[in-house]
């Protein structure tokens, strides 16, 4: 991190530009990340509770498997949704960083 | 011996509680060698395109999906295990079944994630007209852990 140069104002605002474009990006990241981690978990365990509160007739089996297979629909839909965001929206700077020596 | 007892016993739960452990085990395996594998791509590719992280990130991410799968059929063993007398045999050969089947696919997809996201990663870097493929190929190998769940579900609703 160093400036060689002894540029220190020039050095710092390049290096708050650079921390809080980190800073977003790490921000967009985590949130899908915990979306895909903690979208299935609530999901089977909200329709386990939900379906088998409304549709008190169908046995257990049956609603673990409509849990589950909407818990795997959920997660899917989610991974979707961050294959989509960074594809479409990860690439508006396309600059180069230079490699921090 | 009775009927009741040769059908039941005392041993018929620990086909189902190997099946529920073997099912998250193994998913867990495959998920930490994707993980593991393509992290060091994504540390060698950062070091020069540290701009391309959200776009690489998406191979563990994948290695990730891999262990909830076998965190699902895990839980549906684990909901399903009873006492020893209201549990057959044959539903404990059922979730063994149940869970290796899950948990052999997810170590195999997590291999293949794990291979693919490394070699992806560092190609994306130079060339970003791989990522399409890339991201084609990875979706492959993860159908392969997807074909295990859907076998490991049929295999639990018998």
């Amino acid at each position: 991190m160093a400036n060689k140069k002894g540029n220190n104002a020039g050095g710092r605002t390049q290096q708050q530009i650079n921390d809080s474009k980190d800073y977003s990006a790490f921000k967009v990241v985590f949130f899908y990340c915990s979306l895909i981690v903690f979208l299935p978990v609530a999901t089977f365990f909200l329709l386990k509770s939900t379906v088998l509160e409304r549709f008190f007739t169908m046995s257990e089996v049956t609603t673990n498997i409509y849990s589950a297979v909407g818990a795997v629909v959920a997660l899917h839909l989610a991974l979707g949704l961050y294959i989509y965001k960074a594809y479409f929206g990860g690439s508006q700077h396309t600059e180069s960083y230079k490699k921090i020596d | 011996m009775s009927d009741a007892q040769s059908d039941n016993p005392i041993y018929g739960p620990f086909f189902g509680v190997m099946g529920a452990a073997s099912a998250i085990i193994f998913s867990a395996l495959g998920a930490a060698y994707g993980t593991a594998k393509s992290g060091t791509g994504i540390a060698a590719m950062s070091v020069m395109r540290p701009e391309l992280i959200m776009k690489s990130i998406i191979p563990v991410v994948m290695a990730g999906i891999i262990a909830i799968y076998g965190l699902v059929v895990a839980v549906l063993i684990a909901g399903a295990l009873e006492e020893p007398s209201s549990y057959t045999l044959y539903k404990g050969f059922i979730h063994l079944g149940a869970g290796l089947s899950v948990g052999f696919s997810g170590l195999a997809a997590g291999f293949a994630i794990g291979i693919v996201g490394d070699a992806g990663v560092r190609g994306t870097a130079q060339q970003p007209r791989l990522f399409v493929g890339m991201i084609l190929i990875l979706i492959f190998a993860e159908v392969l852990g997807l074909y295990g769940l859907i076998v490991a579900i049929y295999l639990y609703t018998k």
